[in-house]
């Protein structure tokens, strides 16, 4: 008896029962299809983030001021203090790994253009940000040395805020005015940056750039700037660079506790590490449901084990060993899974598919959550099947055949 | 006793099933010869144990004690496995019952035990067409068993027992569930086994079926109670 006859029996055996194979190829359908949808969806808002970390900017090290324990989530001036445009050069000077230090200040502000305003987020920077955050004009010209020098009134639109505010019009060229706390300033449009889109947690077209120094000494009148943006010579030094940075903060501050050095490698890894613990629970939830089929499996071979007591006499009377029997119930059991499994992975790829259309979310269909699926299924089959079958095989045939 | 003309010898067999606390002897230290081709009938009332004896003649059942020789050959060292094969080659067994199953056609039932014995899609087709021919059925391959009447369904029975052409047919009150003029046809079919050399040992309670055999044993509360040895019909 080769394995084609008995692949013959078992669909003939599951054939005869079409409810109850159909009931119990659902619950491996369910299974295996959550499996595969939520696996896909944690995968793909992985591949997001990943995505997203790249762009912004490949070599990004980001330096703050730390948050001193017990202040109300305010930085204290003394650390404040030492975080000045001047402290930019230094820490470039500090490591060979270093292209470029960005300080950036941020404020929130109400830009107006001709009866329409807009609250929108002000970033003082310099003309190395671009390069540092990979984000460069498309109309018009980047921030300049000279403007930084002489804190010109001159501002780079982020693609929204032009939108917004200018429509169709061209803003180059263009004056709004900007109401930082209790002052208001003219500024004149000088580019309009290129669409970036939303970056991790923030929007960056929803932004105006000016020059750091116009920022911080005629908006903010303050000495000190937010932070700091790094960028590496090269991905492979980045870890050297953060080394470098730190040990200087070190020096300066005293107390690792008073900055933080974040770079995207950590960031990359903090999240990516949340996503696959995501993804890791999705798909252990769904794999209960795999496992309440597999389960569900084993009560029906049970049921027709039982019912089928006189068959499995009578095959047995005509000279079925119990191999025959074992592999006829057990086969069942795999063809069930191994069916529903495949059915499942449809059914989950087009739900999955569904559901980030509909909702926007990433989605990505991984080859090897596939194999695992319908591996695991076949194996829910085999384990689930076993009891059930050896049972079905270990009958005695006088006992089966319903004598006595 | 001559072991190689023997299809069966029974040297002191007894089977006893344990029911909870209660031991029941079906059989009590039986003791018995059968000739190769000879044509037997097994009598006695129900509970005699008459079936307990069918089943082990048939391996399906092992004796709790004693030994059962087929064809000189000691069964109660067997495995399962091997027993299986007895089954399979040697021993066809006819059911009152008839034991077809019925989601089933005749063809696929009469497939069955050449399935089991590893004979080829071809082959088996041809043989199970051809002994369903001599049972004549030859018109009935296609139709489940609910579909025909039940002498035509022990007919069906006796092929699939024929099929694998094993020397012996053991019949377990194969007329018990047909009316008298099917029982004769089905035991002229017996006859005509036996004619063409066939072992044939059959249980059954009625004396007109056991008048078919030429020798009877009659069994009562496990044990032997005599033999008749019947003239040559």
């Amino acid at each position: 008896m080769n394995l084609v006859e008995f692949m013959k029996i078992a669909l003939f055996s599951l054939s005869a029962n079409k409810l109850r194979t159909a009931l119990s190829l659902l619950g491996i359908v369910i299974g295996v299809a959550s499996v595969i949808t939520m696996v896909a969806l944690g995968t793909g808002a992985q591949e997001q983030v990943a995505s997203q970390i790249g762009a912004m900017g490949s070599n990004l090290i980001t330096v703050s001021p730390g948050f001193i324990r017990g202040g109300g989530g305010r930085v204290s001036q003394d650390v404040a203090d030492i975080f000045t445009l001047e402290l930019a050069t230094a820490i470039k000077s500090t490591s060979p790994f270093i292209k470029h230090v960005a300080p950036t200040s941020e404020t929130t502000a109400l830009a107006i253009y001709s009866g329409t305003n807009i609250r929108t987020r002000v970033v003082g920077i310099t003309p190395e940000y671009k390069e540092v955050i990979n984000h460069y004009p498309l109309v018009g010209r980047y921030i300049r040395d000279s403007d930084v020098d002489n804190s010109e009134k001159v501002a780079v639109l982020g693609s929204e805020v032009a939108l917004d505010l200018f429509g169709a019009e061209n803003p180059v060229g263009q004056k709004i005015r900007l109401i930082i706390g209790e002052r208001r300033h003219t500024l004149t449009i000088i580019g309009v940056m290129e669409p970036k889109g939303q970056v991790m947690m923030s929007n960056y077209d929803n932004r105006i750039y000016v020059p750091i120094t116009m920022l911080i000494n005629r908006g903010l009148t303050t000495r000190y700037v937010d932070g700091y943006s790094i960028e590496a010579v090269s991905k492979d030094v980045a870890k050297a660079a953060v080394k470098d940075v730190e040990a200087f903060m070190t020096r300066v501050l005293k107390d690792p506790d008073r900055f933080r050095v974040m770079s995207q490698d950590t960031i990359l890894e903090t999240v990516s590490q949340a996503t696959s613990t995501m993804t890791l629970l999705l798909g252990s939830v769904a794999s209960i449901a795999l496992l309440v089929g597999g389960i569900g499996i084993m009560n029906i071979m049970l049921v027709t084990v039982s019912e089928r007591t006189r068959e499995i006499g009578i095959r047995k009377a005509v000279g079925a060993k119990r191999k025959h029997i074992l592999a006829q119930f057990l086969l069942e059991a795999i063809l069930v899974s191994v069916c529903g499994g495949l059915l499942g992975l449809g059914v989950g790829w087009g739900g999955g598919y569904l559901i980030s259309n509909s909702m926007g979310w990433p989605f990505a269909f991984s080859l090897p959550a596939v194999v695992i699926a319908i591996g695991f299924a076949a194996c829910v089959g085999l384990f689930f099947g076993i009891y059930p079958a050896m049972k079905a095989a270990s009958m005695d045939p006088v006992e089966a055949l319903g004598y006595e | 006793m001559n072991g190689a003309k023997q299809v069966f010898v029974a040297k002191g067999i007894s089977r006893i099933y344990t029911m909870g606390d209660v031991k029941v002897h079906a059989l009590r230290n039986v003791s018995f010869g059968i000739e190769t081709g000879e044509y037997l009938a097994i009598m006695g009332p129900s509970g005699s144990g008459k079936s307990t004896l069918m089943h082990i003649m048939g391996c399906l059942d092992r004796p709790s004690s004693g030994s059962l020789y087929l064809k000189g050959e000691p069964i109660d060292s067997l495995s399962d496995a091997e027993l299986a094969e007895i089954r399979n080659t040697e021993i066809g067994f006819v059911f009152q019952s008839f034991n077809l199953l019925p989601n089933m056609n005749i063809l696929e039932n009469v497939e069955l035990p050449l399935l089991y014995g590893g004979v080829p899609a071809p082959e088996r087709l041809a043989r199970a067409k051809q002994v369903l021919k001599a049972v004549g059925l030859q018109d009935r391959l296609h139709h489940r068993p609910s579909e025909i009447s039940g002498g035509q369904r022990q007919r069906a029975a006796i092929a699939r027992a024929l099929a694998n052409r094993p020397s012996i047919v053991l019949a377990d009150e194969p007329t018990g569930n047909l009316d008298t003029a099917t029982g004769k046809e089905i035991m002229e079919l017996f006859d005509e086994l036996n004619l063409r050399g066939n072992t044939i040992i059959l249980v059954t309670h009625e004396r007109e079926v056991a008048d078919h055999a030429s020798r009877i044993i009659y069994i009562k509360d496990g044990q032997i109670e005599y033999i008749e040895k019947r003239v040559e019909v």
